[in-house]
């Protein structure tokens, strides 16, 4: 090296250092329409340069008031309402409440009537994974796995409105049981009709279908140099964290956590099936991708067993025309696909609640927002926001 | 109803549940029921934040559920009013629950309505922000040491508490809900009949 070329080196370095850029905070606004937040959520950021320093979710813009609205209806009519809250599992919402009412009135529901409940709820968390399995890797910029999941979500979604008559709300749910199923004729003049012909067979072939699915798509997404990049380490999520947050669900379970409500709370059978809770090892967006992705695998594998083993028997127990719901008061709550979902009706003794507190997932689960976003480069806000699967009817309610 | 109404539990010396509620009572210095699976632990206002704090650390009840309030009147704008009197209260409940056996406390405290104040959880658990902001929106209760207790839900400029029983529902103002037909009696005929429960005299019908 010649000391013109060391004179030049130090000149560089020095420049390099006295060049410290000034950079101004800006404000930057994402949504409320935007297409990564599912729903009308807005980002206020606050940036320095490509790190955001505060970020601040502004949220309700689709509150309904459906616990006020709650108040106003009685219980059969407010299956109507509720499982408008997390609209990508519609059915998963109807079930804890129902449960809610059947314990506070004591009754029993007809074990066939359980196991019914006990797979179409599954069917919601595999239609509700597969949304995700599609649009996580369409926000990562990867267009083809989106293919992959909604050509199978289609085909549960078929089923399930084959069952309920609703793709999306099937109002399906009655207090004391499940309502005979689509297509079946009037209740009121006692034609009994039960799951369509065909159903078994059919949820058979697209449990298998879907498991093919979700091996397309650990192939398509696992092995994607850009997707592990963008997510690997990313938003990561320490679980004593995630607990203080109230974070449920997968992304609790992402986190190493393996705690799942179907396991600990007794709503629907399902202790009588052989399933296992996966769990994560890093708490980053890509453990939260893979066990939704393993989630699904446990899902057509319970819906199997429930299939091979569902008791013949009444849909509904006996409940009276009018139902009032005793004086009382219970919290129930269920293993939702975006984690826990939970009722906490108070009633006096009334044909509706006094008080219905709504405790959806998706409203802890974006509370942890600002927590996670801090210090993340702007991009990878999406990769963090898509990674928690929220929908905001879940959380606005 | 009264607190003391839900002890009319099922629960006999024998259930855990019944056991577990007593256990965090002593700890906390409350009292504890357990009723249709539900363990509640009513605590006063000025140990709110200690009880639920240390219930946390004794019992690892780490996972903050939910927080939220009952608004116990006798007066009702809308919505059936109390089948009997009450005394007139915010009721604020907030439940916890472990992270091993799915075990869960709502713990409850009553505050004065006209001097709705109570201390913040934001400290003790940071998700407690959010539901406290909820909270002050919908029943104007004041949480003391709150971060920021912004509206969340409501637009600026909102009058009122929503989930406040004084607060009229407009659309029932302007008019009556059509589904009040559902709940009246169905004509005559069929009278003891049970429309969902199936039948075997004449399936098909």
């Amino acid at each position: 090296m010649t000391s013109t070329d060391q004179d030049l080196v130090r000149h560089l370095s020095e420049v390099s250092v006295s060049v410290e850029l000034e950079t101004e905070d800006m404000t930057l606004n994402i949504g409320p329409q935007h297409p990564s937040t599912h729903g009308v959520l807005r980002l206020l950021a606050k940036v320095d340069g490509e790190r955001c320093f505060d970020v601040r979710p502004v949220i309700g813009y689709m509150h309904r008031g459906y616990e006020k609205l709650a108040e106003v209806r009685t219980y059969a009519q407010i299956t109507a309402l509720i499982n408008r809250i997390d609209w990508v599992s519609g059915y998963a919402n109807e079930v804890p409440f129902m449960v809610a009412a059947e314990k506070l009135m004591e009754l029993e529901v007809p074990e066939r009537a359980q196991y019914i409940r006990l797979i179409l709820s599954e069917m919601a968390r595999i239609s509700s994974h597969l949304v995700f399995m599609a649009s996580y890797p369409l926000e990562l910029g990867a267009a083809t796995p989106l293919f992959f999941a909604l050509r199978e979500r289609e085909r549960v979604l078929d089923l399930l409105e084959s069952v309920t008559g609703g793709r999306f709300h099937p109002n399906f749910n009655r207090i004391g049981g499940v309502k005979p199923a689509a297509g079946a004729g009037s209740t009121q003049r006692k034609t009994v009709q039960d799951l369509p012909a065909g159903f078994f067979a059919e949820t058979r072939e697209a449990m298998d279908r879907v498991d093919g699915a979700v091996d397309q798509l650990e192939d398509l997404v696992a092995g994607n140099e850009i997707v592990l990049a963008r997510t690997r380490g990313i938003g990561v999520l320490p679980p004593e964290v995630a607990a203080a947050y109230g974070v449920s669900g997968p992304n609790l379970r992402a986190s190493g956590v393996r705690f799942d409500l179907r396991k600990v709370e007794h709503y629907l059978p399902y202790d009588r099936f052989d399933f296992t809770v996966p769990v994560g090892a890093n708490g980053d967006c890509w453990d939260r991708w893979w066990v939704r992705l393993a989630e699904i695998r446990q899902s057509a594998s319970i819906i199997r067993q429930a299939i091979d083993g569902i008791p013949s028997g009444p849909l509904q127990a006996k409940v009276p025309k009018v139902i009032k719901v005793p004086a009382g008061e219970t919290y129930v709550r269920a293993e939702n696909p975006k984690g826990e979902m939970g009722y906490h009706v108070v009633s006096d003794g009334g044909q509706g609640p006094y008080r219905l507190k709504i405790r959806s997932a998706s409203f802890s689960n974006i509370s942890i927002l600002p927590w996670i976003l801090e210090g993340a480069l702007v991009p990878d806000i999406i990769a963090v926001m898509g990674s928690l699967d929220f929908v905001l009817g879940d959380v606005d309610r | 109803m009264s607190p003391s109404d839900t002890e009319q539990a099922e629960a006999g010396p024998t259930d855990p549940l019944a056991d577990f509620a007593a256990d965090v009572a002593a700890v906390v210095g409350g009292s504890g029921t357990a009723s249709f699976g539900t363990v509640k632990v009513t605590v006063t206002a000025d140990t709110w934040v200690d009880s639920i704090s240390t219930a946390r650390d004794r019992f690892g009840l780490v996972f903050f559920s939910w927080l939220s309030a009952v608004d116990w009147s006798n007066e009702v704008a809308v919505g059936d009013p109390l089948g009997e009197e009450t005394a007139e209260r915010y009721e604020v409940l907030c439940t916890l629950g472990d992270l091993s056996e799915g075990r869960r406390v709502t713990f409850s405290t009553d505050i004065d309505k006209d001097d709705a104040h109570i201390a913040t959880l934001s400290s003790v658990f940071p998700g407690a922000d959010w539901h406290e902001r909820e909270a002050h929106d919908m029943f104007g209760i004041v949480f003391d040491g709150h971060p920021g207790l912004e509206p969340l839900y409501l637009p600026d400029g909102f009058a009122g508490h929503p989930l406040r029983k004084d607060y009229p529902l407009l659309s029932r103002e302007v008019k009556p809900w059509p589904g009040k037909v559902d709940v009246e009696a169905m004509p005559e005929k069929d009278e003891d009949a049970d429309p969902g429960a199936p039948s075997t005299e004449n399936p098909g019908a």
